[in-house]
């Protein structure tokens, strides 16, 4: 079928699974065409063709989803529904391909794989290999294609655990004072928090993380956390949290906190429903750990880069003069 | 024990208060919503949650004000964020300081000990047939509230006197409030029926219909909507409910081997929903798409979609309602409510989009006109 060009946005879940998308598509004999990093004109574009009153990270998807559509055989935009027992991922992502369709018009054809693992149809691997049709005809090769593609990516979310600094790894979970000393030589310990397509996308961020690697702090995130650390917090819960994206943000907060590093930015977006709730848990959390300075940074169209740099570099401030009075009086 | 419930239109302050105290608990119902519930709301809740977790939390420190100390709350496992309402509010309450025990309603997962202390909480050592009898009372009431709700909103864009249907209304819910019969709660209905149809009615008069659909909690509490089922009525449009908490309350439960009547209707909605949404969004997300296929379809003017802001089914509804209304050539009016909706904002959008139904409805006779002669 020669050179299929697949389109992928890069937005929403690309963070979470683009090599596993990518590699497999390729394996394939797709081509695989990436919107690339947000810019002011795909910002614009996603603002102007979405509804306002929806959440600003599925703007700016549409906004990818535009710039790609002329240049694509196909958008692969899957519906994930369900990857673990006991939760979903929010109902934006469940009726994400419909909502592109209802609002976009012109688009090419959609690859728009359910993936809910309640249903044998609809696993993980099943939804893949039906993709896996409409490329090739070869079953063999889009079986190992898909396993291929599965054993890069796990491959590459254990890269990302790696790379967690084992001083952090080891810090005793009782409160050392003798740390805090040490600490105060080091880079600060700083952990940016939120859904992935917050943290990574430099343009909606205003580059916070550059930002704050350029000031030698040391940028610690979600993916760098244990799967098996993250659940390990989450038992804590009074009740547990249903939505697969949340429990990684909340379940590595928690993490960090009772690890005391310096600090926790919480990246939030503006009409996000599942921010709204976990925002609340994470700052009631927070409190039981008054050395960790916590904050939250909400985003949407109109944050502008001078508030943020204002708002980190107050938050740098504040860590500063903290650690300073206690290690003066210990 | 003291129990509490959060208020929702007449089903709470009836139905469900009249299952507790049938199980023997003394019921402390929060005072109706007003100004101060919802500035209590949304003083403590966090501020971008959706509108309902605000007023329903406003609602428990009411009710704890007035000395309850117990709340019965629904939960639920996602998509959307109301299976994590009652956690919020129970670790916003215990920050504010109030001693109280919260029992959360919903499909047992994990924690059994837990459940199961609520149950017995809940039960009160009634025998099981007291339990299933409170039941069965709670659930007619639900039942004859519903139904005469909705004869209300049949009858009251035609009747002569205005007020005159919402006068009966609130007779006979009063009356149902009352009584703690199963038969009683009966003939009290169809007495109030009857008084329904003994109002004189404007002759000849065509009547605009539209189909109110979206969020649960919005669509079926008069004070957070501002009573727009009523304002509707008396502009002369007749309102189909698409919501019920019939439903609701089966899946809550786990109920649904009930198999009561709505079940059959159930499947048409999703199926009318499936070109444009397939897939369940969690909350009223793909019935809302699905009703108003539906409406559309069995000759409704249009639809009034109820959204709180930011809630997440009713957005994606939305977004994929715009397409159902270009293509079926159907008018569906979107209305946002947040603490600060005002009512006359509300009753000018209101106005307009009634009379733009009217002229699309004069323009429909004119052309049918044109073609028969
Ligand atoms: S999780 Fe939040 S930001 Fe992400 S799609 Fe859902 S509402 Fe939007
Ligand atoms: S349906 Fe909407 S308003 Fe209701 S709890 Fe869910 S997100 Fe909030």
């Amino acid at each position: 079928m020669g050179n299929l060009k697949i389109g992928i946005p890069q937005a929403l879940l690309y963070y979470e699974y683009f090599p596993l998308w990518k590699n497999f598509l390729e394996s394939l004999g797709a081509e695989v065409i990436i919107s690339g990093p947000t810019t002011k004109e795909i910002l614009d574009l996603g603002v102007k063709s979405a509804i306002s009153e929806i959440c600003f990270p599925v703007k700016v998807f549409y906004g990818h989803v535009m710039s790609l559509k002329d240049r694509v055989d196909y958008l692969f935009i899957p519906r994930m529904v369900c990857v673990e027992k006991g939760a979903y991922f929010c109902p934006k992502f469940l009726g994400l391909p419909d909502m592109v369709k209802s609002s976009l018009s012109s688009l090419p054809p959609l690859i728009e794989p359910t993936i809910d693992i309640r249903k044998s149809a609809t696993s993980f691997k099943n939804s893949f290999l039906a993709v896996g049709k409409l490329i090739s005809n070869n079953s063999k090769k889009i079986y190992q294609s898909f396993y291929e593609a599965q054993k890069s990516f796990h491959l590459y979310l254990q890269s990302k655990e790696n790379e967690l600094n084992p001083e952090i790894i080891n810090i005793n979970q009782q409160y050392s004072t003798k740390l805090l000393q040490n600490n105060m030589k080091n880079p600060l310990n700083i952990a940016l928090l939120g859904h992935s397509y917050l943290v990574y996308d430099a343009f909606i961020n205003l580059n916070l993380i550059s930002k704050l690697k350029k000031t030698k702090i040391n940028v610690l995130t979600a993916e760098m956390v244990r799967k098996q650390d993250i659940e390990r917090k989450l038992k804590r819960l009074h009740k547990p949290i249903f939505w697969t994206l949340s429990k990684k943000i909340v379940g590595s907060a928690f993490y960090f906190l009772e690890k005391r590093i310096d600090g926790i930015i919480h990246l939030t977006s503006f009409e996000c429903g599942e921010d709204s709730m976990i925002g609340e848990l994470i700052r009631q959390e927070s409190l039981k750990y008054p050395t960790v300075a916590y904050t939250e940074f909400v985003f949407d169209e109109h944050t502008g880069e001078a508030g943020i740099d204002t708002r980190t570099e107050a938050f740098l401030d504040m860590i500063i003069r903290r650690k300073r009075y206690e290690s003066n009086h210990t | 024990m003291k129990v509490t419930i959060p208020n929702l239109g007449n089903l709470a302050s009836i139905a469900g208060k009249s299952l507790l105290s049938n199980l023997g608990h003394e019921v402390i119902l929060p005072p109706s919503n007003t100004k101060r519930t919802l500035d209590l709301g949304v003083r403590y809740a966090p501020e971008y949650c959706c509108l309902p977790l605000k007023i329903v939390l406003g609602n428990f420190i009411e009710a704890l004000e007035k000395g309850a100390d117990t709340i019965i709350m629904v939960g639920g496992w996602g998509p959307c964020r109301f299976g994590y309402y009652a956690e919020i509010q129970r670790m916003i309450l215990k920050s504010l300081g109030y001693k109280f025990e919260m029992i959360v309603l919903e499909v047992p997962r994990g924690n059994l000990i837990r459940i199961l202390r609520y149950v017995n909480l809940l039960r009160n050592k009634q025998s099981l047939s007291s339990l299933i009898n409170a039941g069965e009372i709670a659930w007619s009431k639900v039942v004859a509230i519903e139904e005469l709700e909705k004869e209300a909103l049949r009858i009251r864009p035609r009747e002569n006197i205005k007020g005159e249907t919402s006068r009966i209304l609130k007779k006979g819910l009063s009356l149902i409030d009352n009584t703690n019969s199963i038969g009683e709660i009966e003939r009290i209905k169809q007495q109030i029926i009857d008084d329904f149809n003994k109002i004189k009615v404007k002759k000849n008069k065509e009547l605009i219909k539209v189909k109110l659909v979206g969020e649960f909690y919005v669509a079926l509490e008069p004070f957070v909507n501002h009573n727009i089922e009523e304002k509707l009525g008396y502009l002369g449009v007749e309102v189909e409910r698409g919501v019920s908490i019939k439903p609701w309350i089966t899946s809550v439960f786990s109920l649904n081997f009930l198999k009561v009547g709505y079940q059959k209707e159930k499947n048409p909605i999703e199926k009318a929903a499936n070109p444009y949404l397939p897939q369940s969004v969690g909350g009223e997300g793909q019935p809302t798409v699905g009703n108003v296929v539906l409406a559309s379809e069995k000759g409704f003017d249009g639809a009034i979609q109820v959204v709180p802001f930011t809630c997440m089914p009713e957005i994606v509804a939305e977004t994929v309602n715009k397409k159902v209304s270009e293509d079926l050539d159907f008018p569906v009016l979107t209305l946002i409510f947040d603490e600060q909706t005002g009512e006359e904002g509300l009753n000018t959008r209101l106005e307009a989009f009634i009379d733009l139904l009217k002229s699309k409805k004069y323009d429909r006779h004119l052309t049918a006109r044109r073609l028969a002669s």
